[in-house]
């Protein structure tokens, strides 16, 4: 009986995760939502793990009076209080520009989510990722739309018309294209070893061997610092030092616009730890440990260990935030054409030299 | 249709949801909240006193320089995705002997040319340096 009921489970998901009937993509894009909803959830998570584990490194208590002790619930008020904030729009903004800018953020924050899988479900030896879609360019098209996001930061500090906000978008497209370039190095390196440009593939390619952060230490060292200034986070993050420029390109927003774009770059903080387990630290593998359960349960298992990885790369970039001072912008620039390119170029050659001899 | 387009409909899916859901959002929002607008309210923000001028001016060269420099890096990473999928594709390597040499060899002179002298190139003219 019970396995007369997860052969049409397991029939079902096939149905939905494969491509043999013409409903299981759009089903699959329908449950997008579903993920997206989930991200929600998690990038609320992020701003609760980040106020309570900044005000325990500071010593403080932090949130504690929302939702029982551990303010489980202020996220949530927090809400509430953005959603039923007056919507000022200043006069001197660039219309169009300044409405377009938070909804670019948002929805290129949103349109990443499909292409991760998070974790997967292994069954009779057969690995299902829990992603929306899989297909065979996911690490590029994640690169793609995560770009658009930096123009949407761009168009609202241009179009906030006010100095600050132009200053910090001047010096976020300065930030970002300087590593993002050597973002793109060191994924390269990735791809280069695995042949392949599809996430699943890349993670499939730890399960065999050791995760990618042992086997090319430089690039890790790389693609973490190039990420962190990616997501913006503290020591690079230069478009809204407080001290200097009020709130960067947030300046001028307020209420449920000032909402969606910081939801964005939450959005973004966890999507950028995704992927940094995805592609450097085995993803829902565990080394020398193959999951092989019969038992739907353990069958799990990966989803939990991608999970405690994730939740722990979170964590580090919020510790670094409260670790490292903030480093100016000519500083920014010089570590990352002078310092992170040629050590990705290296890191490159090592790769190279790698994948002619993979898989061992 | 071929499976691979098959998995780029979800892609489809998404973008339209992630193109209405800010609209929605902001709908709500529009219905839901209060609107006084006021003259001192709508101005923009410069320290509490009068804002002069526009914020929409020229800008440093050192911007426009990084910004050229990395049209010409990231147009050269994007040439080594392809390579990076076919260099040691076992059916290209069969059909052609010796493929993978010619490929490695290939790229290491364009990494060269391209990558090498032309970062250093941009390092030697001063483009990474900041406004002296």
């Amino acid at each position: 009986m019970l396995e007369e009921q997860m052969d049409i489970l397991l029939g079902i998901l096939y149905a939905i995760l494969g491509n043999d009937y013409w409903w299981g993509p759009w089903i699959r894009g329908v449950l997008g939502l579903c993920a997206m909803g989930g991200m929600m959830v998690a990038a609320m998570f992020a701003v609760w793990l980040e106020r309570k584990y900044a005000s325990d490194i500071q010593s403080r208590i932090g949130p504690n009076r929302v939702g029982g002790r551990f303010g489980l619930l202020q996220l949530i008020a927090d809400a509430i209080k953005l959603f039923t904030k007056e919507d000022i729009k200043p006069d001197k903004v660039d219309g169009p520009v300044w409405v377009a800018a938070p909804v670019l953020m948002f929805g290129s924050a949103l349109m990443m989510i499909i292409a991760i899988p998070f974790g997967a479900f292994i069954f009779n030896g057969t690995v299902y990722p829990l992603a929306v879609t899989q297909f065979d360019i996911s690490i590029l098209y994640l690169e793609a739309v995560s770009a658009i996001g930096i123009i949407g930061i761009f168009m609202a500090g241009w179009g906030s018309n006010n100095k600050f906000a132009v200053i910090a978008a001047f010096r976020n497209i300065a930030r970002m294209i300087g590593y993002e370039v050597a973002l793109g190095l060191t994924i390269i390196s990735v791809v280069i070893v695995t042949g392949s440009l599809n996430i699943v593939d890349i993670v499939n390619a730890q399960s065999t061997v050791v995760w990618f952060a042992f086997v090319m230490p430089l690039g890790f060292v790389v693609f973490g610092v190039a990420l962190i200034a990616d997501m913006g986070r503290v020591p690079f993050d230069q478009n809204e030092a407080e001290e200097e420029l009020i709130a960067g390109w947030g300046t001028e927003y307020s209420g449920m616009r000032f909402g969606l774009a910081y939801f964005a770059e939450y959005i973004h903080m966890v999507l950028g730890s995704c992927i940094a387990v995805l592609i450097f630290l085995g993803g829902w593998n565990i080394p020398g440990f193959i999951v092989d359960l019969n038992i739907p349960l353990l069958g799990l298992l990966p989803v939990a260990v991608f999970l405690a990885k994730w939740v722990l790369v979170m964590m580090f970039v919020i510790m670094i935030r409260w670790a490292l001072p903030r480093i100016r912008i000519d500083q920014i620039t010089s570590i990352g054409w002078k310092v992170l390119l040629p050590l990705a170029m290296v890191n490159l050659v090592w790769s190279v030299m790698l994948g002619l001899v993979w898989p061992w | 249709m071929t499976d691979a387009i098959l998995d780029y409909i979800p892609i489809a899916v998404m973008l339209v949801f992630a193109l209405i859901i800010p609209f929605v959002i902001m709908f709500i929002v529009k219905q839901i909240t209060p609107r006084n607008p006021a003259r001192f309210k709508n101005t923009t923000y410069e320290g509490g006193k009068d804002p002069i001028g526009e914020a929409q001016v020229r800008f440093n060269v050192s911007y426009y320089l990084l910004a050229i420099v990395f049209v010409l890096f990231d147009v050269e990473v994007l040439f080594l995705y392809p390579w990076a999928v076919c260099y040691k594709n076992s059916v290209v390597m069969e059909a052609i002997p010796g493929f993978q040499l010619a490929a490695v060899g290939a790229m290491t002179i364009f990494l060269i040319i391209a990558l090498v002298i032309g970062d250093a190139y941009a390092w030697k003219k001063g483009a990474f340096t900041w406004t002296r």
